[in-house]
């Protein structure tokens, strides 16, 4: 399963990604506060949604990109960046009414953390266990899973961080940023994804925009070998 | 060698530990500001340390105690410097635990319920002025805006701390609240004061990370969405947006993105993820006064966010290099055209202009530190096993 994530207005991007791929993402990953690029979702949560229907990917996936530096900070920088990021979520599943949460009760948060940062214990385990314990728009459910986008060889820590939190702070998945092989939509290569030790990968981001020279505002991500990642989005029932 | 052999195998000082919140620079550089918080038996215990920037010395200290925090709070302190003046803010979030609760979470692999305790968190803000003159500390002002995001936006200009902060949405917010909920809050507060002279709502983005710099007229400008500014009076919280066409370019990789007040009342920005940076006259209307291109970095948001540096004399910009090649790059800002590079093959994910004139480079990859003359001749570098996340 294949699909993309972004940083552009999917409304303005699917229409290019579809003639250069010629194919419907099965998923779109989008940023949310607190991140560079977050207004987009947030402040046009209707029109993304609507974005993503008209792609025929109607899916859309969780992923906060906090200012790099915080992130080898303080437990206060990362409950702080949690909470916004869950309150950012709450907004736009108020703001779009048939945004839905995944049926399986599983919503996966991705923190973005880049090859060149490094990861605190403190940072994660505070960020982690805010959304762990989330009490998602009073359902009862907390169906908020903190997960990790990362390069999982980088020299600064990530995997050995994220080996050591306990319980529910340890992330359900990893997304790798490496390698980068590129490939296409419909034919992604061969599973091959970096991995930490102990949480498994689960989706890799084989084909960033700028290195694959690919047209469209788009980088490419696969999911595992039985890894349904539109599993783990917000679902639109129907066109907004 | 620069800095000197001798340096490169010098042992780390530390001159704060606990950090509550990552180091802000003075509006001159001179000063570099340290928060850090220490649970004690009656709270939270604020201690500011301001550094000179040369000597890496502690010039000022002060505390302040947050009575009747509990021990588990999380308390995030955010100084802020007031170009003009000698007080700094001190803008505390404040998150403490309201509630546990036995809760039944379904399990990542098998998605059966399993108990476990939860706990459920508020946050609200306080304000506290430490005068660099007299040492002395005032505060903390608690401010009524339970529950509030702990994220927060502050800047200050000669007599006043501008505030922006946004309303926790809650579960069970009516439907004409949860309209609202994109809306944030602009107070603005004398210095010294708890009280807001001024409180209104203020336009999206929500507050957090987004850069912001005092002009000279006091007014405040930030830089949001990668591509807006909106300008904030101080006077009246009156905010004008405007648009940076340079920076409209978007990609599919998001981008750090920052802003720098020059004393001649201009401000650059800059976005590497989109290959661009912007000198722009904020006396009129941030107009574009130059704009250069250059081929984005192979890292342009990973720590650390500053990738692109404007010489002091505002002639000459320096650039990570080409993801394809690494290295340096350097750009006449006159004519906007390549002035020199360099590249050894090494990609370098940060980049500093140190007060000798040196440029320093910042991998994750030992050596770490690489030191570069202004014309992009290297000049050493230097191991650590520090993680580097910013420069100061």
């Amino acid at each position: 399963m294949t699909g993309y994530d972004t940083a552009g207005r999917i409304q303005n991007t699917y229409v290019s990604a579809h003639r250069e791929f010629g194919a419907n993402p099965s998923f779109w990953i989008r940023y949310f506060t607190p991140s560079p690029a977050a207004d987009l979702f947030h402040e046009a949560a209707v029109a993304e949604s609507r974005g993503a229907w008209d792609s025929g990917g109607p899916y859309v996936g969780c992923i906060s990109a906090p200012r790099q530096s915080r992130l080898s900070g303080s437990a206060a920088e990362g409950h702080a960046d949690a909470q916004a990021f869950a309150a950012a979520l709450l907004t736009a599943y108020h703001a779009v009414r048939p945004l839905l949460l995944p049926a399986n009760g599983q919503l996966y948060c991705w923190l973005d953390q880049e090859y060149s940062t490094s990861l605190s214990s403190s940072y994660w385990n505070a960020w982690a266990s805010y959304l762990a314990d989330y009490n998602f728009a009073g359902l009862g459910t907390y169906p908020l899973y903190p997960c990790l986008y990362c390069a999982p060889y980088s020299p600064y820590p990530n995997c050995s961080t994220i080996a050591k939190s306990p319980g529910v702070n340890k992330p359900v998945a990893v997304w790798s940023s490496t390698p980068e092989p590129c490939g296409s939509l419909t034919r992604p290569p061969r599973w091959n994804a970096a991995h930490c030790a102990v949480i498994p990968t689960r989706l890799w981001q084989f084909g960033e925009q700028g290195v694959c020279n690919l047209s469209a505002n788009v980088d490419l991500d696969v999911g595992a070998p039985g890894f349904a990642m539109a599993s783990y989005c917000f679902r639109l029932k129907y066109r907004p | 060698m620069y800095p000197p052999p001798r340096a490169a195998s010098t042992r780390p000082v530390p001159v704060a530990t606990k950090l509550a919140a990552a180091p802000v620079s003075s509006p001159d550089q001179a000063v570099t500001a340290l928060a850090a918080v220490d649970m004690v038996h009656d709270g939270a215990k604020i201690t500011l340390r301001l550094l000179d920037a040369t000597g890496a010395t502690v010039a000022r200290q002060g505390s302040v105690t947050v009575t009747g925090v509990p021990g588990d709070a999380h308390v995030l302190v955010t100084p802020v410097f007031a170009p003009g003046s000698a007080i700094v803010s001190l803008v505390l979030a404040i998150t403490v635990p309201v509630g546990k609760h036995v809760v039944r979470k379904g399990h990542p692999h098998t998605g059966h319920p399993v108990p476990r305790v939860a706990t459920a968190w508020r946050s609200h803000h306080a304000l506290a002025y430490f005068d660099q003159r007299s040492g002395a500390m005032t505060g903390p002002f608690h401010l009524s805006d339970e529950p509030s995001l702990a994220l927060s936006t502050a800047a200050a200009n000669g007599s006043d701390l501008l505030l922006w902060t946004t309303r926790e949405p809650q579960p069970d917010d009516p439907a004409a609240i949860r309209a609202q909920a994109s809306l944030s809050r602009l107070s603005v507060f004398p210095l010294g004061s708890g009280k807001a002279r001024l409180s209104t709502s203020a336009p999206a983005p929500w507050p957090g990370g987004e850069p912001v710099v005092t002009l000279p007229t006091g007014d405040v400008a930030r830089l949001v969405r990668g591509r807006h500014v909106q300008v904030c009076s101080a006077r009246t919280g009156e905010v004008t947006e405007l648009e940076i066409p340079a920076l409209r370019q978007g990609r599919a990789k998001p981008s750090a993105v920052t802003m720098q007040a020059r004393p001649d009342g201009t401000v650059f920005m800059t976005k590497p993820g989109a290959g661009v940076a912007v000198l722009a006259d904020a006396a009129d209307s941030f107009r574009t006064k130059t704009h250069i291109q250059f081929p984005v970095p192979a890292s342009p948001l990973g720590a650390p966010w500053s990738k692109a540096v404007l010489s002091p004399a505002g002639e000459t910009m320096y650039v990570l290099g080409p993801a394809a090649t690494g290295g340096l790059c350097a750009y006449h800002m006159g004519s906007g055209k390549l002035a020199a590079s360099y590249s050894e093959g090494r990609q370098y994910h940060g980049l500093y202009q140190l007060p000798s004139g040196a440029l320093l480079a910042v991998r994750p990859e030992n050596p770490r530190l690489a030191f570069f003359s202004a014309d992009l001749s290297p000049l050493g570098t230097a191991d650590t096993n520090l993680h580097v996340s910013a420069i100061y």
